[in-house]
């Protein structure tokens, strides 16, 4: 008889494998600001306010001072745009009152705590400062790079430095002022530069596929302690997309061209130890399982959220593993998309000028 | 100098005490007021909203003094009538209205000569292109969107330029105005 998990069991599943990516093996590692080089460090404990640091460092393709020479101003000051520090939430019936079911948010599971982040409030805030089943995180979202990603903050909160290097937020945390740009999770100027963060999985997807996935949902409001127009996007819209979200443009300047695919279609990217590579979300839709060349990872298509995962398939053959109306067929029986029994890699979704930029050696899968 | 003071003074005095001249200079700056917090995101509108509806920030005397960019300042209130919402930020209010009250003076002025004999043919539009820069300035949250329309990279030379847009404009609004006003007669009387 096959087995197959439900979403509650891949969710408590997913859990357990997070926690053992957060000591560094899966979601972190790699080289530096030397690229190719791997270096070990002991991770620093937030006893001192200080973020939780990764065992492993995070890969970096460029030198920390090119990096630091490439961040530009993004017209606003430090906290400018202003994080959102003492978030409220309310039910699904809340969120209602004013999400369309199109609308983007950004999920979050973590133990018994459901949470979905509004893009339509992150636009203007970019970092929620926010507690999930106790243990304080950050999610953040970066509108011009297209990325929302989660970080344990310990003691510290993030803000956003106003400042962006490869069009993407550069974070920094208010214990020591350290610049972390988001997409790289690590820390290229000030005491933590070369630690990488701690990072959780968000999901990117829609209001309507969020809710009907997780009916229990808590929702932030737009109780933010700020006053925005929050029914507005000042970039343009994603349903349907345009602005600056269908333009080929990008505001500053980028830190490598790739024309492999547009620079604002969307990737699903993760980078290893192994390297860093991104998969089309379009042709992620298309074909359900996307594996590496080499078979160490294996990409799979979520339909009920309109997201996708990525595994380390360790010892299983990759192309074993096959998709079909949302059922994923393995070596060991069918599974939900979200529920696969292998380790679980932090991938998050991004423009592919973004991707591209930061790690110009990515491998594409498209 | 002191002669361009004095005339400058003169017609805006001849300006104000004229209805038809008032009336345009008010109409003109509450119209300029409109486009600039539109423009800086303050003022939107979205059709088939209704209701009223008014909230403060706590601590609003405070914040009223945040910065959220170059010469762009946080919110403290939040006013919606219908399809309109406005976000009300003192300081913007009044840097807007500088703005506004120098393009309407321009306007006002520039139709006082239209109207009047002395007139020298002075282009309005003069007064009111001047007015522009500061609209442009109206920056999204993270970067001057506008740049996306004229399909202009932000690099560091052109997010220096936008961060003096608001200044240049009143520079520019103070110079066409003294420019404007010097072509009204010192012995002109308001009709």
């Amino acid at each position: 008889m096959s087995s197959r998990y439900t979403r509650r069991a891949a969710t408590l599943g997913g859990l357990a494998l997070l926690a053992g990516c957060l000591g560094g093996s899966d979601s972190t590692g790699g080289g530096r600001s030397d690229p190719g080089t791997t270096t070990e460090r002991t991770p620093r404990r937030p006893n001192d306010g200080a973020p939780p640091t990764a065992s492993k460092p995070l890969p970096v393709a460029h030198a920390f001072e090119t990096l630091t020479s490439e961040v530009v101003s993004g017209g606003p000051g430090k906290d400018g745009i202003p994080s959102i520090d003492d978030p409220a939430f309310g039910d699904a019936a809340a969120g209602d009152e004013w999400l369309d079911d199109e609308d983007v948010v950004f999920g979050v599971v973590r133990g018994d705590v459901v949470r979905a982040y509004p893009q339509r409030i992150l636009v203007w805030h970019e970092i929620v400062n926010d507690e999930l089943d106790g243990v304080p995180v950050s999610v953040t979202y970066c509108p011009l790079t297209g990325t929302a990603m989660g970080f344990f903050r310990g003691k510290t909160t993030f803000g956003v430095s106003g400042r962006l290097v490869n069009n993407n937020l550069v974070m920094y945390d208010r214990e020591t002022d350290s610049r972390w740009p988001q997409m790289l999770a690590t820390a290229i100027s000030g005491a933590f530069r070369g630690d990488s963060l701690q990072e959780f999985p968000v999901v990117w997807t829609t209001w309507g596929k969020w809710k009907a996935a997780h009916p229990e949902t808590r929702v932030l409001t737009r109780e933010t302690g700020h006053l925005r127009d929050y029914g507005r996007d000042p970039y343009g819209d994603y349903t349907p997309r345009k602005g600056y979200y269908a333009s080929d443009s990008t505001l500053f300047p980028r830190l490598h061209e790739d024309d492999r695919l547009a620079a604002k279609d969307v990737v699903l990217g993760a980078r290893t130890r192994e390297g860093v590579f991104a998969v089309s979300t379009a042709a992620l839709r298309d074909r359900g399982v996307v594996a590496t060349d080499d078979g160490a990872f294996l990409a799979v298509y979520d339909p009920t959220l309109d997201h996708g995962s990525v595994y380390r398939t360790e010892d299983v053959d990759a192309s074993t593993f096959s998709w079909s109306d949302g059922t994923v067929s393995g070596p060991g029986g069918e599974y939900d998309p979200d529920a696969l029994p292998l380790p679980r890699v932090v991938a998050f979704e991004g423009m592919w000028f973004a991707w591209a930029g930061f790690y110009p050696e990515i491998e594409l899968y498209d | 100098m002191t002669e361009t003071v004095a005339r400058t003074r003169r017609a805006l005095s001849l300006t104000l005490g004229r209805r038809d001249a008032l009336a345009v200079v008010v109409a003109v700056a509450l119209a300029y007021l409109t486009l600039y917090l539109f423009a800086i995101g303050h003022l939107s509108v979205a059709f088939g909203r209704t209701g009223f509806d008014l909230a403060v920030v706590s601590d609003a005397f405070a914040r009223a003094f945040d910065p959220t960019g170059t010469l762009t300042y946080e919110p403290v209130a939040r006013f919606r009538a219908g399809p309109v919402t406005w976000l009300v930020s003192p300081l913007n209010l009044l840097v807007g209205g500088v703005l506004a009250g120098l393009v309407g003076l321009n306007l006002g002025v520039s139709y006082l000569l239209w109207r009047r004999p002395q007139a020298c043919g002075v282009n309005p539009s003069v007064g009111v292109l001047a007015g522009i820069p500061a609209l442009l300035s109206g920056s999204a949250c993270c970067g001057p969107v506008i740049l996306l329309v004229v399909g202009v990279q932000a690099t560091g030379a052109v997010l220096t330029a936008f961060a003096w847009l608001v200044p240049a404009a009143a520079l520019l609004l103070v110079v066409t105005l003294v420019l404007v006003a010097r072509n009204v007669s010192p012995t002109a009387e308001a009709a």
